[in-house]
């Protein structure tokens, strides 16, 4: 029975690879994962795993479903404590916590590492993570189908004259003070690139810029898109406050858009959806 | 030289120097800008970028300087008047630890004012001061003696400990970005964009500077001892209430407009008694104008050094203001 | 008839409530007095001084000057009649001489009126009284003690007042410097006729320069008059718990007070 007993070789090599992979003390499936991080926590739901997920962090608000895992704390104040009494296989920190992967290595839990950067590292993080919980496949098919909606959207704009834009992050209601705006790195610089536009401040080789009006005046950018969290108060968030540098393409053309939603932010799987709303507002008529 | 002559060639010097910073402190900056443009009728206003940058960013910004540079030296004098301690800052009685604590919660809970050009932080800021002064009041006012300058500076101490625990605590509550604007708000930052919110702080700051025009000769008399202003015909209690009030009220103001710059209310007085002497008369409008262009020259530092960067204007001071003491205290070997 | 001087009637003074410094004293100082009050620490001798001086205001009782109450008096006006030397005074600030006794003047002037060559000629005056019109631009903080206790008598002076006030004048002073300020507040008393009253624990301080003494004891005027009258052995037991020998220098014909033994300690044979 030659015929049956290939196959099983061959689960057992993936098997003992994905092992292998995942390092000493590793499950090939795990099966309590504990995620601070909200992108992370958002892809394993996204991958399907959710049922395996037991603890989230304290600020993973996506999706609905995390809300009712326990919440272990978050970037800065991880509550170790609630997080061993899980009995977790799986536990997703950030790189730059140290003392929290101590203190997961001395209590032998295995841990997935999480590092902030570009556009493209999310898919590869979500490639990455697939393989490490054993749902290769799902990763991969996620992974998949945002290459595939950004790569849309690129083609879409392909050819249009990009807008110099101002992608701004924060600013303080109702006035130009506090503004930050993306710099010319880092993932929302790549979100806005991928859209279609060209940064302002693609010169200025950092990942956030406090913007005072005059800078914003001397780029003269021609859209300004304001993205953020959905808090309360972002309604009042008045875009009338721009009508004091009128001298800006951007607002004698009212050509400022406000992008809410929680996604937004978020360097998780939602992020196609994120380029796909930039664009709209940067090329309208383009898309869809 | 007499007096008389004196404050006379004080005020004139001094109020020269700072008008000619904030004469030439809008030309400057991190874009250059044709003055031509900048007063060319002819284009309209929403269309002039250069105007803009001159009378929406520069200006406002300049004039903010001015307003918390003369404030925060100015009530560092009188404070230190007050307390008899040259050391004494405007921060040290803990107004702008109140004033924190209000920015603080307005900058975490994301409270909007409902006003254009107007945030909720000035304002949540000014509120946090007034109560800061009136339990630091309260709790310095002894039964019959007026106030107790002890007291004062205790109380001063105390809140100042207990209002920074409860703005770490605000801040550990917050989420990552609010963090960090608290934490940038800390650091100052004059960029106005606005006249609204200069013009909201010039009435209480115009009060207190009422109330210091009748105070130097009392201030003179009163820093020497209780004592010796009282057998002088002063009314001790009054004065106390009236410099407390005052210089409580313009950094208040002023910390709310621009956030808490540290150094000013000390290093400009220090400068300004080693080139006029101690009297009051002198010292008082001199910090007043040299802060004002201290502020400013700072600010212009700030906003050009690293361009396209800012550095915050507190750390520009802080800067400048280290060393300075360093210096004063080798001198003074 | 209204009485010229200074007068305390039956004044009673606490700092904090329940604790009193002061229980009905009453004290009388006649223009041109030279007069010292005396008694050991704590006994209230410079909050008497200070109520005399109007910087307090009396529990109880009240302090007339020329019969009429202080309190009913405007500040400024207090200040031109009488002025005060405390103990000691320490600077803050970097003042010069000359503005420490110029502050003398600010009595006399109008709310926002600065002083004149008038005033400044008066500060000079003063200065040159206490020999210390040289000094006139050092700075305060650079003179020795005796200097500026000297200058800060000036400053007193400058005034113009018809009383000058004077808390422990020599406590912390040397020896040559205790003669001086002596040898200044006689002059001052015999040559302008100005009311001087000191407030002292120092009993040949007493026994040198003051005309008349009030002896205060724990908050109580135990007596008052004459200085040969008041420096008693039995008084001064009774105020100070201490057996003196009181003798006459046969060199400058002064009053000495020797203390010999504490009360009840008899000397050894």
């Amino acid at each position: 029975m030659a015929a049956h007993k290939k196959p099983l070789i061959i689960h057992f090599s993936l098997a003992l690879v994905a092992l292998m992979l995942a390092g000493p003390g590793a499950q090939a499936r795990p099966q309590r994962i504990v995620s601070i991080i909200p992108s992370v926590t958002e892809m394993l739901f996204a991958m399907g795993a959710g049922p395996r997920v037991v603890g989230v962090g304290t600020f993973d608000r996506y999706p609905p479903e995390a809300l009712t895992r326990t919440k272990v704390g978050g970037l800065i104040d991880p509550d170790m404590e609630r997080i061993i009494s899980l009995k977790p296989d799986l536990v997703a920190v950030y790189e730059t916590q140290t003392d929290l992967r101590t203190q997961m290595n001395r209590a032998k839990i295995p841990v997935f590492l999480y590092r902030h950067s570009g556009l493209s590292d999310i898919t590869s993080t979500i490639r990455e993570l697939g393989a490490r919980i054993g749902s290769v496949k799902e990763g991969s098919d996620l992974a998949g189908r945002i290459d595939a909606e950004i790569a849309d959207v690129r083609k879409r704009i392909a050819g249009r004259p990009r807008p110099r834009t101002l992608l701004v992050f924060g600013r303080d209601a109702e006035t130009l003070r506090g503004i930050y705006a993306s710099g010319g790195i880092g993932f929302l610089h790549d979100m806005l690139e991928a859209a279609g536009g060209v940064n302002v401040f693609t010169d200025v080789k950092r990942q956030s810029i406090q913007t005072t009006s005059e800078l914003a005046i001397a780029r003269a950018p021609d859209v300004i898109v304001e993205i953020g969290a959905d808090t309360s108060s972002s309604s009042g968030r008045n875009l009338r406050a721009w009508d004091a540098v009128g001298a800006i393409p951007a607002v004698r053309n009212k050509r400022i858009y406000l992008l809410r939603g929680d996604g937004m932010m978020n360097p998780g799987p939602r992020i196609s959806q994120s380029v796909r709303r930039m664009a709209e507002v940067l090329h309208p008529g383009a898309i869809k | 030289m007499r007096i008389g002559r004196r404050m006379a060639v004080t005020w004139l010097l001094f109020g020269a120097a700072a008008a000619l910073v904030c004469l030439v402190a809008p030309l400057m900056g991190s874009t250059s800008i044709n003055l031509w443009r900048v007063f060319d009728s002819s284009i309209p206003f929403a269309d002039n970028a250069d105007a803009q940058i001159f009378f929406v960013a520069r200006l406002p910004r300049v004039l903010a300087g001015a307003l918390v540079g003369s404030a925060l030296a100015a009530s560092g004098v009188v404070l230190q008047a007050l307390l008899r301690n040259p050391l004494a800052t405007p921060f040290t009685l803990g107004v702008s630890a109140g004033a924190a604590l209000g920015a603080m919660l307005a900058l975490t809970l994301d409270m909007p004012s409902g006003i254009v050009g107007f945030s909720a932080v000035p304002i949540a800021s000014f509120a946090g001061s007034l109560g800061a002064v009136a339990i630091v009041y309260g709790l310095a006012r002894a039964r019959r003696s007026g106030l107790s300058t002890n007291v004062l500076l205790l109380a001063g101490v105390t809140l100042n400990s207990f209002f920074s625990a409860l703005i770490l605590f605000v801040q550990f509550l917050s989420d990552f970005t609010q963090t960090f604007r608290t934490v940038r708000w800390l650091m100052g930052d004059l960029d106005v964009s606005s006249y609204a919110p200069l013009l909201a702080a010039v009435p209480p700051i115009a009060l207190s500077f009422g109330a210091f025009a009748v105070l130097p000769r009392r201030m003179n008399l009163l820093s020497i001892s209780d004592e010796s202003a009282a057998s002088r015909g002063v009314d001790v209690h009054r004065t106390q209430r009236l410099a407390f009030l005052s210089a409580s009220l313009a950094t208040g103001a002023a910390v709310s407009l621009g956030g808490p710059v540290g150094f000013i209310g000390i290093v400009v007085p220090h400068l300004i008694r080693l080139i006029v002497g101690a009297d009051h008369r002198l010292v008082l409008p001199a910090s007043a104008f040299g802060g004002a262009a201290f502020l400013v020259a700072c600010d212009t530092v700030s906003r050009t050094a690293l361009a396209p960067l800012e550095v915050p204007v507190g750390v520009v001071t802080a800067i400048i203001g280290g060393p300075f003491f360093l210096w004063l205290l080798i001198r003074n070997r | 008839m209204t009485e010229k001087g200074l007068a305390a009637d039956g004044v009673s003074f606490a700092y904090t409530v329940g604790q009193p410094v002061l229980s009905s004293a009453s004290a009388r100082i006649a223009r041109g007095g030279l007069v010292g009050i005396l008694g050991p620490n704590g006994s209230g001798k410079t909050t008497l001084l200070r109520l005399l001086g109007g910087l307090l205001s009396p529990a109880a009782g009240r302090v007339t000057l020329d019969g009429t109450d202080l309190r009913t008096l405007s500040r400024a006006i207090v200040a031109r009649r009488m002025a005060m030397v405390p103990q000691e005074t320490q600077l803050a600030f970097e003042y010069t001489v000359i503005e420490m006794a110029v502050m003398g003047r600010y009595p006399h002037l109008g709310a926002f009126e600065i002083e004149g060559p008038e005033d400044l000629e008066i500060a000079r005056d003063a200065l040159r009284a206490t020999g210390t019109l040289h000094l006139e631009s050092r700075l305060f903080n650079t003179l020795s003690g005796g200097e500026k206790q000297r200058v800060v008598i000036a400053g007193a002076l400058a005034q113009r007042p018809d009383i000058l006030l004077l808390d422990e004048p020599t406590a912390s002073l040397d020896l040559a410097y205790q003669l001086e300020i002596r040898s200044i507040l006689r002059t001052l008393n015999a040559e302008r006729q100005l009311t001087i009253v000191v407030s002292t624990h120092d009993l040949n301080l007493a026994a040198s320069l003051c005309r008349e003494l009030i002896l205060l004891d724990r908050g109580r005027v135990l007596a008052a008059g004459p200085t040969q009258s008041m420096l008693e052995p039995a008084l001064i037991r009774t105020l100070y718990g201490v057996d003196v020998d009181i003798t006459t220098n046969a060199r400058t014909g002064q009053v000495i007070v020797v203390p010999v033994a504490r009360e009840a300690e008899s000397p050894q044979p």
